[in-house]
């Protein structure tokens, strides 16, 4: 089962068609600032926020992504990315924003392989086609009953995060998903 | 599948990722210690409940989560436009140009 960091889900995947990975503990942030102070915050923060509700800019270390018109979830990797709340405390003489650790909100899961749109699409009515969901897009929606937030990190690979006590109910899906696949 | 166009996201997205906010531009009063228990409640509770052509709040519950403005034709479904917060309400000749057949 689900229940440890890169652990797939149960036993039935075994062609690669679909894996369902939870990701280990991010650091999460939430960046409220007016969208009209977005320039001069980014040339002074040099974060490089994306500008527009969707877009992401992606590292290996940190995820910044635009989820609405002023409104950024930043996630990072706790190891490798250190001092983020310290500059950004920095920023707070110059600039009115909201800076807010939301770590333990989430879970995030990476949903991989050539039957990724399928799975996530039992459940999110997205049209998840390559020209309406290119990669790095970002958006929150839903699965099934669970808010969740999309991001396509790949051609077949998606990062999805919803909150943790809906951890369960999304993974389970997925599991019964790939049963379903197995069994065709 | 029923769609609304989100005009934050500029997009159009699935009517299940979305809440409706009941009727738009009602403003609250700004003498609300001055007036009566009656045109307090006129605010509250009095609504129009359009047959017909309707400008109502929508909120992109699971998406950018902003609210919005909606016109939409309350007999057939159709949304006719929408437009950010804070913009005022079309004009009968903008929402007669922007229908089509509904
Ligand atoms: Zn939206």
């Amino acid at each position: 089962m689900l229940v440890d960091q890169g652990l797939e889900i149960g036993d039935t995947l075994s062609d690669g068609c679909l894996t369902v990975l939870l990701v280990s503990e991010r650091t999460r942030y939430s960046l409220r600032i007016k969208a009209e102070d977005l320039t001069a915050f980014n040339l002074e923060s040099g974060l490089g926020l994306p500008e527009r509700i969707g877009q992401s800019s992606l590292t290996e270390a940190r995820m910044q992504l635009c989820l609405g018109p002023d409104e950024w979830l930043i996630v990072t990797q706790p190891d490798l990315d250190k001092g983020l709340g310290a500059q950004l405390k920095r920023l707070s003489d110059s600039f009115i924003f909201s800076f807010t650790d939301i770590s333990h909100r989430n879970i995030a899961l990476t949903v991989q392989g050539s039957e990724a749109v399928a799975a996530i699409n039992i459940g999110c009515p997205l049209d998840l086609s390559p020209e309406h969901f290119p990669v790095g897009k970002v958006t929150r929606t839903v699965f099934e009953n669970a808010p969740i937030m999309l991001l396509r990190t790949g051609e077949d690979v998606f990062h999805l995060e919803c909150w943790r006590s809906y951890g369960p109910y999304v993974t389970g899906l997925f599991a019964r998903y790939a049963k379903d696949i197995e069994m065709s | 599948m029923f769609l609304i166009h989100c005009p934050y996201c500029d997009e159009d997205r699935p009517e299940i990722e979305f809440s409706y906010a009941g009727e738009a531009h009602i403003a609250r009063p700004q003498n609300a210690d001055a007036i009566s228990d009656a045109e307090w409640s006129e605010y509250l509770f009095i609504r129009e409940n359009k047959r017909g052509i309707h400008c109502e709040r929508w909120w992109h519950t699971n998406g950018c989560n902003r609210f919005f403005n909606a016109v939409r034709n309350t007999v057939t479904d159709k949304f006719i436009m929408t437009y950010e917060m804070g913009e005022p309400r079309p004009t009968p000749e903008e929402i007669e140009a922007a229908r089509d057949d509904d």
